[in-house]
């Protein structure tokens, strides 16, 4: 019977699985929650080499608290709040983990810090930049970010536009998602905090190929700026559509874009495209992002340079995300339990 | 000016629509089934032709040419292990099979292709041209011609050869087909093996307009799908047609409205066009007898 | 396995144990379990609430959708905007919430139900999308794309429900849903859900508005999605419009198609392979999906028919028979009242179908539409049962217009019918097939109106299962079961055999004596003349006669339109008389059946080039199969079938053909939507090139064609598409012709044709194999004969010698065959 063995197979399977992450009991759980799938693989991909390489150099310098060791517990959110809501609680349920990381996209974080805030577990945001993540009006507040925050990244975006390209009539073109909508709102209150007022909001889909519709309406409303946001990959379509068009405002974009492929993927055009961001490896590195440069060019063989090393950021805040939390544990002085006091004096360390 | 570009926009986002909802056409008018990831068939042509072309660094014209023909291949194993089990039964668990082998190949080519996004430059195809103060990329003219020539390509086949008769013959009656000598299994896995190049060779010809990624077929899969739902599903011409106007009215939207509405009302307009019009646009109702 | 259907206690009770005992445990695991359990379990209980309201649409009704995801969102929506924003309870939004999807869903009805198939599952993937963005874009409800958070949870009796409590509340409303489907299902409601899916056409014709029962499918159906996301946004404490993409739509479908479409228990089990096996896959992280896509391509080459289904499959055990029992019935109409027609006419596309045809069909008496095949006949039935609507004319019912009314109407007002080609409801059973026609407020005798037109088989079979003569019969008391004061027969008899029609001519009489009002359109003169008492005749859409019986056989304008002068003479002499050549066709010991039984039981048979070779045999002796096995379209076949001295039995049709042994089917089996021409053409696939003399010499043959070269097959008559039919099998220019039928269902005058066109064939010396139910003239032409009974051959020899053997000819063949 060829069909039961199909039966049988796929009954071992799904049993075979939920068995392997039984794991020692000594190690500190770090768990992470992020889009590993789809669109967003990349950055889910890079949230975990940031993790990853940062692990390594703890685990290697004796890890925290007299030798225990830390572990990577990763699940895939599929960019959906539902999935990201189980997949967080089954790390903080399940797998008891210490501390929990986000991901990349903001409504995923929104629905995981009211159970994070419930259980009294730190949660870490390298990435998602909404706003309220952190600013949730929870009392006490266990969520904690070193992402950027849409607001200040847009301020700063706008007085980057004005200093440097004497902007009056900036356009925004936004990715249809809630990343986009959150710097929207953003761009917004910043443009309102000057007295003005945008030259026209046109948002596009993550899979649009042709923008040149939406760049279309804010070039007829007069814009002599650009706001871009979006990831590289939909960023790249923007810039391809201007050149299409034969239209070169100058423009400011979010850090999403910001990396080696960009070039690749919007053409020589690439470059009239200004960034805001946090961190890069490009040019001159202090010590530690020599070093993590090395690690990384270590470990993964497809890091061959700077250039490799995509979304920068992603890796970065990851890796800075983790070494706090580290230092955070070790001067808590105490194995982050999931549901322990403990918890809470790793939350007061990170204040701290 | 708003108002032309977004005509031209729509042209070219149209045809590619069209390009990709003939690969659904061809299947259901030979068998009444279709692969529902046909988004996953565009994204293997780009995959395919980016890997030889670039990584393996081929001549382009071998490079497209053996993409096209994975895509063939490709398109012949979806009719074999996702739809023939199934429809054999009767059963239209087909349906979800196809989605499952999406499924599988997306993220296949996400974990062997990589989870980056790639660029795809052709430059003799993306340089642009001016015409009337309008900005053309040469490809934005190219995909609506090789679109409409495949379409009337197929539609010559499906109308004036002895194989396309054969092959309509196969869903009206599969019976009936065999006892003419038509080797029914054979047609309707070289209609899936057809559909996918259609879809192959609408995801090369994006490609430099796009960027290669695992995921870059999933909303055009869908699209295409509304596309060859309003062409009727019955003539090459007619889903082409749809194509085109779907895109037209997307961009229009966008043009004149803002990119707010677009989603809304683009199937908005696709269910009033169906409610009007049950068949599709250019489609006609089947001989009604009891 | 459909839903309603009633098995003996003890599986009845097994099955409700097994679904008490899942419940209780899954409620005590959720009592228990910690909060990521508790999340999961509720997960999946909404899952099933909402596969449960799709199955009602997928399962009961046969209609897709891909939007579902649409309804959940309406429902979690309108609980999240009243709970956050209007401050209402959370009880009081879970209605409003239900109400909202529901009407959503009876909106999305009216496009929905002028579509099919593939179009209707676009409508509804446009429905999910237009959801999804509005609640993009309306940001002041919805919140954009952050959407609305910190919904709060339930209180029920004073008490916080917390997460523990929806869940457990998710849990036994997943029960209470299950319970409501099977009640549903068994309903009359979902008996007429499942009518519509079977045949729309047959639905109507009892008296049920599709349109009105897919509406109602699709309001429970969205109601029901609603509510399951009613109580996702408190479980979640949070919507967002990424929650609810076209994805989650798929996991919805997928959940009823892997449990088991239409099942009871699909839906639960269908949420659990959903639901947990992403969980179960979760330590996989970006490998989940992929492995997810595998896994399922996995189950459903397992489970095709679902899970459910499969299990079903596997512990099933045969039902015992239960035979209809005789009791008295009451067929008689209340009030009696006849059918009165005046200038009926109707025109397609310019072409006049019928034209002023008027005639009055009293009660009790049997009123027959007779007439060549195109004549109109079938036209005008349909024009009585409302399924077209005339042009002009009127249509009375005793006092009642029924000009233009809608067919459910018409059935309604007491006029019921029955189909050229039987349309029962095919997945249900022959009791559920009756039931659902009674009227509302009586009794449902199904058993006694079984018996009464002499059904004598399993009542709880498959329609779809039943031999040709009982489809006639159960569609007859499906018909009668409606207390009609009108009963429409579209060619009852075409099919049966000589003892058959006997048998359904004494029916047909009783009805009408019974005071129904007996409208037929039949071929069978026997048939007609025996039992009418008024015979109106068509011809090209006009009454060209009226009359008795005798009357109208004497009229010579109906003699020369339809009746034909004497029966045709086969004088033709064969050229090749008495020089048979080598055998071409050898059959040793035929096999083959359909699962279990088998319906060939070892055939020897032989055809010797420029032979023609009768097969005749009463129906369901296994002629059919026989043919098909011959031909290739039946595999696997046991014995050997050697063509021209090779072994063809492992060879498919296509490659039969290829050697020159090519089938006429059974039922004409034109492609109706291709040309004429084409059809033509098609006949001669395999010859690569068909030159124009070929078909030239087809339509000369066969001139009328000729007029008709260019129309679609499907709107030609029944004779035009068999002589279609026997042409596109000749461009074949076969070695060995195999005829199935041809002459069902043809008029006297069109089967003189026929047979005279064969008589050609026979003359120009081709090798033919017959089989047909007119024995007398298969006997005039063919050279020799096989009789088989069961799959077995009784008797063979000269045609001659079988003809004059009456024993046999009484035995199976009924009595003398011929018009």
């Amino acid at each position: 019977m060829k069909r039961r063995n199909f039966v049988a197979l796929a009954v071992a399977t799904v049993l075979a699985f939920p068995v392997l992450p039984a794991a020692a009991q000594e190690t500190i759980k770090i768990g992470l929650v992020t889009a590993l799938s789809g669109q967003s693989a990349r950055a889910g991909e890079a949230i975990t080499r940031g993790l990853t390489i940062a692990i390594d150099e703890l685990n290697a310098k004796g890890g925290v608290l007299k030798g225990r060791k830390f572990e990577l517990v990763r699940r895939d959110d599929e960019a959906t709040p539902a999935k990201g809501v189980i997949a967080a609680r089954e790390l903080i349920f399940k797998e008891k983990v210490a501390v929990l990381f986000g991901g990349l996209d903001t409504p995923v974080s929104l629905a995981i810090v009211p159970i994070i805030n419930q259980e009294k577990l730190p949660f870490m945001g390298p990435w998602a930049a909404g706003t309220p993540i952190t600013q949730n009006g929870a009392n006490p507040n266990f969520a904690f970010r070193v992402s950027a925050v849409d607001e200040i990244v847009n301020l700063a975006m706008l007085q980057y536009a004005q200093k440097t390209f004497n902007a009056k009539n900036c356009g925004m073109i936004l990715v249809n998602n809630p990343w986009g909508e959150s710097n929207e709102k953003g761009l917004l209150a910043a443009l309102s905090a000057k007295g003005m007022k945008p030259a026209g909001i046109e948002k596009f889909e993550g899979n649009d190929v042709d923008v040149v519709p939406q760049l279309t309406r804010l070039k007829t409303a007069g814009a002599d700026c650009l706001f871009l946001v979006g990831n590289v990959g939909p960023s790249s379509q923007v810039v391809k559509s201007l050149e299409r068009m034969g239209w070169k405002p100058p423009i400011v974009s979010h850090w999403g874009p910001a990396g080696g492929r960009f070039t690749e993927l919007a053409g020589p055009n690439a470059k009239d495209v200004h960034f805001i961001q946090t961190y890069s490896f490009f040019g001159k590195q202090t010590r530690v992002g020599e070093k993590v440069m090395k690690a990384l060019m270590a470990k993964y063989p497809d890091i061959k340079g700077p250039g490799d090393v995509t979304p920068a950021v992603g890796v970065a805040n990851a890796y800075d995300a983790m070494m706090l939390t580290a230092m955070a544990i070790e001067k808590a002085g105490s194995t982050a339990g999931p549901s322990g006091p403990s918890s809470s004096t790793t939350r007061s360390s990170l204040w701290a | 000016m708003l108002v032309t570009s977004a005509i031209i926009s729509g042209l070219g986002l149209g045809s590619m629509y069209g390009l990709l909802a003939l690969g659904f056409q061809v299947t259901y008018s030979v068998s009444g089934t279709v692969n529902f990831a046909q988004g996953s068939a565009m994204m293997l042509g780009a995959v395919f032709a980016y890997t030889f072309a670039v990584t393996l660094a081929w001549p382009l014209v071998p490079a497209v040419v053996l993409a096209l023909a994975l895509c063939a291949l490709y398109g012949a194993l979806v009719e074999l292990v996702a739809v023939r089990p199934f429809a054999k039964h009767g059963s239209n668990a087909w349906l979800m099979a196809t989605v499952a082998l999406g499924i599988l190949a997306d993220n296949t080519v996400l974990f062997t292709f990589g989870k980056e996004p790639r660029g795809f430059a052709m430059p003799w195809a993306t340089g642009s041209f001016q015409l009337l103060e309008i900005n053309f990329s040469l490809l934005q003219v190219a995909i609506p011609v090789v679109g409409l020539a495949l379409a009337a390509g197929l539609h010559l086949f499906s109308r004036r050869t002895r194989l396309g008769k054969a092959m309509l013959a196969v869903v009206q009656n599969a019976d009936a087909a065999r006892l003419m000598g038509i080797n029914v299994p054979l047609a309707i896995s070289a209609s899936y093996a057809a559909s996918t190049v259609f879809a192959g060779a609408a995801g090369i010809m994006i490609a430099p307009l796009f960027n290669v990624h695992s995921d870059m077929g999933t909303l055009f899969g869908l699209k295409a799908f509304a596309v060859a739902i309003l062409g009727g599903m019955g003539s090459a011409w007619g889903v082409m047609l749809a194509g085109l106007m779907f895109g037209l009215t997307e961009s229009l939207i966008t043009a004149l409205l803002g990119s707010a509405y677009t989603q809304i009302l683009t199937f908005a307009l696709v269910i009033v066009a169906l409610a009007l019009m049950p068949n599709g646009l250019f489609g006609r109702a089947a001989v009604k007898k009891v | 396995m459909t839903a309603g259907r009633v098995g003996p206690g003890a599986r009845e009770w097994f099955a409700l144990a097994l679904f008490a005992a899942g419940f209780g445990v899954a409620l005590a695991f959720t009592a228990v379990a910690n909060s990521y359990y508790v999340f999961v379990m509720a997960t999946m209980a909404l899952t099933a609430v909402a596969g449960i309201g799709l199955n009602v649409l997928l399962g009961l009704t046969g209609q897709i959708s891909f939007g579902h995801v649409g309804f959940y969102a309406l429902g979690a929506y309108a609980v999240a905007i009243l709970t956050v924003t209007a401050k209402w309870s959370f009880w009081a939004a879970l209605p409003v919430a239900a109400l909202v999807a529901g009407v959503t869903g009876a909106l999305l009805a009216l496009p929905a139900l002028r579509v099919k198939g593939p179009y209707l599952a676009m409508v509804t993937i446009a429905f999910g999308f237009i959801v999804e963005h509005s609640a993009i874009e309306w940001r002041g409800l919805t919140g954009g794309q952050n959407g609305i958070m910190g919904i709060p949870q339930p209180s029920a009796f004073g008490l916080a429900l917390g997460e523990r409590g929806v869940a457990i509340a998710a849990i036994l409303l997943a029960a209470a849903a299950t319970i409501a489907f099977r009640q549903l299902a068994r309903s009359r409601w979902g008996s007429a859900m499942r009518a519509v899916k079977d045949s729309e056409v047959a639905a109507e014709s009892i008296g049920l508005d599709p349109v009105r029962v897919k509406t109602v499918a699709f309001t429970v159906s969205a109601a029901c999605a609603g509510i399951a996301g009613a109580f996702f946004a408190p479980l979640s404490g949070f919507v967002t419009p990424s929650t609810f993409t076209f994805a989650q739509s798929i996991l919805f479908v997928l959940a009823v198609i892997i449990g088991g479409t239409g099942s009871v228990a699909g839906p639960l089990v269908g949420a659990a392979v959903v639901v947990l096996l992403p969980e179960a896959l979760a330590g996989l992280a970006e490998y989940r999906l992929l492995f997810f896509g595998a896994l399922l391509l996995i189950v459903l080459w397992a489970a095709p028919d679902g899970v459910v289904g499969l299990a079903l499959r596997l512990a099933h055990r045969r039902r015992a028979t239960r035979l209809p029992r005789t009791g008295k019935v009451e067929i008689s109409p209340q009030p009696a009242a006849g059918l009165k027609i005046e200038g009926l006419g109707i025109a397609f596309g310019g072409l006049r179908a019928a034209s002023d045809v008027s005639f009055e069909a009293l009660p009790g008496a049997v009123t027959s539409l007779i007439g060549p095949n195109g004549a109109g006949k079938t036209t005008v039935l349909n024009m009585l049962g409302g399924f077209y609507r005339p042009d002009e004319g009127s249509i009375r019912l005793g006092q009642r217009a029924l000009h233009g009314e809608r067919a459910w109407r018409v059935a309604r007002a007491g006029v019921s019918r029955t189909y050229q080609t039987t349309q029962l409801f095919a997945t249900m059973s022959v009791a559920e097939n009756l039931a659902i026609a009674f009227p509302r407020c009586a009794v449902p005798e199904v058993e006694p109106l079984l018996a009464f037109v002499g059904y004598a088989g399993d009542i709880d079979a498959r329609a779809a299962d039943l031999p040709h003569v009982d489809k006639r019969l159960v569609e007859i008391a499906r018909a009668l079961a409606m207390r009609p004061s009108v009963l429409l027969l579209d060619e009852p008899a075409a099919g049966l055999s000589r003892a058959d029609k006997e048998r359904l001519s004494r029916l047909l009489r009783r009805i009408a004596d019974a005071g129904v009002a007996v409208v037929l359109v039949e071929h069978d003169m026997p048939v007609v003349m025996g039992i009418s008492d008024h015979v109106v005749v068509l011809d090209a859409g006009l009454k060209i006669a009226a009359g008795p019986p005798g009357a109208v056989q004497r009229d010579p304008v109906v003699r020369k339109a339809y009746l034909g002068e004497e029966q045709a003479r086969l004088t033709a002499h064969r050229a090749a008389e008495g020089s048979l050549g080598e055998p071409l066709l050898e059959a040793g010991r035929i096999t083959a059946g359909y699962g279990a039984e088998p319906v060939l039981n070892g055939i020897d048979l032989q055809v010797r080039e420029r032979e023609m070779v009768a097969v005749l045999g009463a129906n369901g002796a296994g002629k059919s199969t026989l043919m098909r096995a011959l031909s290739g379209l039946h595999r696997p076949v046991g014995g050997d079938v050697a063509f021209a001295g090779e072994n063809i039995s492992h060879l498919s049709a296509h490659q039969v053909v290829a050697r020159g042994l090519v089938l006429v089917p059974e039922g004409r089996q034109v492609f109706s939507e291709l040309t004429v021409l084409d059809n033509l053409r098609l006949g001669a696939f395999l010859r690569k090139r068909s030159s124009d003399t070929d078909l030239e010499a087809m339509l000369t043959r066969f001139p009328r064609l000729r007029d008709r070269l260019h129309q679609r097959a499907g709107l030609l008559s029944g004779g035009e598409q068999q002589m279609l039919a026997i042409a596109r099998g000749l461009m074949a220019k076969p070695r060995l012709l195999l005829l199935d039928e041809p002459s069902r269902g043809l008029a006297p005058t069109v089967i003189n044709d026929l047979f005279a066109a064969l008589d050609r064939l026979r003359a120009e010396a081709a090798t033919i194999l017959l089989v047909d139910q007119m024995a007398g003239l298969a006997l005039a032409l063919a050279d020799r004969a096989y009789v088989i009974e069961s799959g077995r051959i009784v008797a063979s020899g000269p045609a001659s010698a079988i003809a004059s053997d009456r024993a046999l000819e009484k035995a199976y063949l009924g009595s003398t065959g011929g018009a």
